[in-house]
């Protein structure tokens, strides 16, 4: 540990930080634009000036540049380091344009606040500034040049720290440029991140263009729903519409960014397609009214075909509390069948990942970051688990060795660059064609092959796709996890057995157990595999197949597969117009995650819960002025008559009879209550869960 | 398209350096060699040759004052506008030379015979003013010296 004085405060740091990020530690700010926790100095901007007043160095010096050592007496408070920064910032404003009134970044700028905490107000400078053409970037980042400050973040970002190859710095000196070769959509599936590192507004959200100010925004600490990965998002909506989603950071999920399938996909929440209003058979009534209906038509259906007709779907992508009380409500009604996945494959596969996975050996997006080598087994991570595909960059920078395996030689495509899922040109989320991975990777027939001897930190990323499981089978056998009681459709139970196999990394020590990272479908996939094992679900094509089924009620649930017409969809509660909801006697208008507060938890078990953020109903903008402001009088504003699901399954239970309905987060889910939205998150332990 | 034997020696070029981008610099002067600026195709064959993207190419293209991203005359002449050169009267020299071609500092003569651009630095601090004609390096000069050395080349191409 290194021992020095900054504003005549003792520091101790370890080894090789920065003195910036040593003042950092103790809340001590120095302004600075090029250095970035995720990206480094680069010593371009000037602006973090301390001086030095005693130690090895003396004078001012860079702060981002300078490593801490013992015995140095730092000063950012000095006079001279002062007038520096205040130089700095004149000379950086020198060539800004004043057109904060009317930049997206206005209120959220770091150069507006470094220059007003820098003391220069006054501009004293009449000479011509330089200027840029701005470049069309595609539909979802908009490029203004001229307020450029020459930081480097975004080139950094783009080309070091994400791999893109079409964006980066041109010309040198006093005309330097960030941008593309020619006008064109940017390529990286990473690329929304320059909206979030640019300190001042050159790349800002297309998307949200001119709607709002930051002080303007409803925000809450949220979670990403797009994928398994459940990165850690700040949603910002404005009069009842999602606006935008910026990064979060969560140094043991995403760390600072998010990948443009997180960030601009908003249009569901506000797009008018969505149900807003509770029908029942197409009437329009209020949420009571159809909660009402709904019980009758429950007790007549139970009556006129038995309890063992009816299923009750739940969804990998509806919050953990959702499914709980799914599952609580088929309880409560004896018999029926719980679905919380479409079809067996998929059930059988996310249980088995679900069951090898321990405290100890699941891989967060850090472990993937920081492994030494990394396997990749039949998962496609630029489509399943785009923020995955940036971790494992981060390692492949670092040196780590990067294997996939093949499925079968006949299946690659010729040379490298894809791998044998990825077919090029696929169109992905956003329009964008699916490039390369960010990284270089060797292919390896199995498992067996991978030179394990040497490493320290290997870990295994493994998707849920029959690739996967035969993979999976693989691992079982190639490192003897314990996987032995791999059942049909239910989950293998081996890991609560007293004796579980030896494994070959336990003989002598020599050699680590490898991580494992599984991209599950759904961001509650895991609560749902977990959920299934407590209360022994089925899946709705094993549930269907059986022939009892007659009836189902959904909870914000996904048909890959039209469901038969013999089936009666009583009722179906969802905030998105799904084909469920098209053919529902009843439909219930639940609220977009953003609207609710809850909890997913993500592909590696770790139990994150999300606030909400904005209050439902119809986004303002769009209404006509019939519409708005709304004729009648009430409490709700129009299209807000919704509710969590959550809520509604303990509404309909206590019209069902149930005298006292529990809150979800009870029995073994109550270590989750006191979930902190802002933390790390909990790994869920499938040793105390059992 | 490029003559295969050029294509050859740039492949072997890049073959020998331990990283493709260490031998960027090599492959865009002998590009430019060829088409005598970096044009846009040479950008592209460049990208090709190294297994860079096209903009990587361009960031160093535009980086390095000595790779031309415009046509240029067959004279370039490089006079440098650093503070050493300065401090001698390289402001005075470069106006003399604008004067004397009749072109601004930047453009081209009418014939397509010399074209004139500010540069920094030349690296020959001890003998400002400096300029520079390919690889030759020329300093100090007076503005009369420097007219008569632009001349010669102008004549010898």
């Amino acid at each position: 540990m290194i021992k020095l004085i900054i504003d005549n405060i003792p520091v101790e740091v370890p080894e090789g930080t920065t003195v910036l990020e040593a003042a950092q530690s103790v809340d001590i700010p120095i302004p600075h634009f090029c250095w970035h926790p995720a990206l480094g100095k680069a010593g371009a901007c000037r602006v973090c000036a301390v001086k030095m007043l005693d130690g090895p160095v003396k004078g001012v010096q860079m702060s981002c540049m300078l490593p801490a050592q013992d015995g140095m007496v730092v000063s950012t408070t000095d006079d001279e380091a002062m007038a520096m920064r205040k130089s700095v910032i004149e000379w950086l404003m020198i060539n800004h344009p004043h057109d904060c009134p009317v930049c997206d970044e206005g209120g959220e700028c770091q150069l507006q606040d470094f220059t007003i905490a820098g003391g220069h107000g006054i501009r004293r400078y009449d000479g011509k500034k330089r200027t840029y053409n701005n470049q069309y970037l595609g539909e979802f980042i908009e490029h203004e040049m001229n307020r450029c400050i020459q930081c480097y973040r975004c080139s950094r970002f783009y080309q070091e720290y994400a791999g893109g190859a079409d964006f980066g710095a041109m010309g040198r000196a006093a005309i330097v440029y960030f941008g593309r070769q020619d006008d064109g959509p940017l390529q990286s599936p990473f690329s929304g991140n320059l909206v979030d590192i640019c300190p001042t507004g050159v790349f800002t959200d297309k998307t949200a263009r001119f709607r709002a100010r930051y002080w303007d925004y409803d925000m809450a600490p949220s979670v990403c729903p797009h994928c398994s990965l459940g990165c850690n998002t700040v949603p910002m909506a404005r009069y009842r519409e999602l606006l935008k989603t910026t990064a979060r950071r969560n140094d043991h999920v995403n760390g600072w960014f998010i990948c443009d399938k997180g960030r601009f996909s908003n249009a569901g929440v506000n797009t008018p397609e969505r149900p807003r209003q509770a029908l029942v058979d197409g009437k329009p009534v209020s949420l009571d009214e159809a909660l009402d209906a709904l019980a009758t038509l429950l007790g007549e259906f139970l009556e006129l075909h038995g309890p063992d007709s009816l299923a009750i779907v739940g969804s990998t992508r509806m919050d953990l509390a959702g499914n709980i009380m799914a599952a609580r409500l088929r309880e409560m009604l004896g018999a029926g069948t719980l679905c919380l996945f479409n079809d067996t494959d998929r059930a059988e596969l996310t249980g088995k990942a679900v069951s090898l996975l321990t405290t100890e050996n699941s891989a967060s997006q850090e472990d993937v970051r920081s492994a030494d080598l990394v396997v990749l087994v039949g998962c496609d991570l630029l489509d399943e688990a785009p923020m995955m595909a940036l971790a494992v960059r981060q390692a492949w920078r670092s040196g780590a060795r990067v294997y996939a395996i093949a499925p079968h030689p006949a299946l690659l495509p010729e040379g490298e660059g894809t791998q044998p899922p990825l077919s090029p040109g696929e169109r992905v989320a956003e329009g964008r064609v699916r490039g390369p991975l960010p990284f270089k990777f060797e292919y390896i027939a199995s498992l067996a092959d991978v030179p394990l001897a040497e490493t320290k930190r290997p870990v295994i990323i493994c998707g849920t796709s029959r690739q996967g499981l035969e993979a999976l089978k693989n691992i079982q056998s190639a490192f003897a996890l314990p996987f032995t009681k791999g059942g049909s459709g239910g989950i293998s139970s081996s890991i609560e057995t007293a004796n579980p196999p030896q494994s070959p990394f336990d003989k002598g020590g020599l050699q680590p157990e490898p991580k494992l990272a599984f991209i599950l479908d759904g961001p509650n996939a895991f609560g749902c595999a977990e959920l299934a094992r407590q209360h022994h679900g089925v899946a709705l094509s094993a549930a269907l197949a059986d022939g009892r089924i007659k009836g189902i009620i959904s909870f914000e649930a996904d048909l890959h597969h039209e469901l038969p017409q013999g089936i009666a969809v009583l009722a179906a509660a969802d905030w998105r117009p799904t084909g469920l909801v098209a053919r529902a006697g009843v439909v219930l208008p639940t609220t977009a995650w953003v609207e609710q507060e809850g909890i997913y938890i993500n592909n590696e078990g770790r139990a994150q819960r999300f606030k909400k953020v904005m209050n439902p109903g119809l986004p303002i903008k769009g209404l006509t002025p019939e519409l708005h402001p709304p004729r009648v009088h009430g409490i709700d504003a129009p299209g807000g008559d919704v509710a969590p699901s959550a809520r509604l399954i303990a509404l309909l239970m206590q019209r069902l009879g149930e005298a006292v309905v529990d809150e979800p987060l009870s029995g073994p889910w109550k270590a989750l209550k006191d979930l902190d939205a802002t933390g790390a998150g909990v790994i869920i332990n499938q040793r105390e869960q059992a | 398209m490029i003559p295969t034997q050029l294509r050859q020696e740039l492949e072997q070029r890049v073959a020998k350096a331990i990283t493709p981008r260490e031998a960027a610099v090599d492959v865009m002067k002998g590009l430019q060699r060829h088409y005598g600026w970096l044009t846009d195709e040479a950008v592209a064959d460049a990208a090709l040759l190294l297994g860079l993207s096209p903009l990587q190419v361009e960031e160093l293209a535009t980086f390095y004052e000595m790779i031309y991203r415009r046509p240029v005359g067959r004279v370039v002449v490089h006079v440098c506008d650093s503070i050493s050169c300065w401090a001698m009267g390289g402001e005075t020299l470069l106006r003399h030379l604008e004067q004397r071609l009749g072109i601004a500092a930047g453009a081209t003569t009418a014939d397509n015979a010399v074209t004139l651009l500010p540069c920094c630095c030349l690296g020959n601090c001890g003998n400002g003013p400096a300029l520079m004609i390919g690889d030759r390096l020329f300093g100090p000069v007076s503005p009369e010296q420097a007219a008569a050395i632009i001349a010669g080349h102008r004549e010898s191409r």
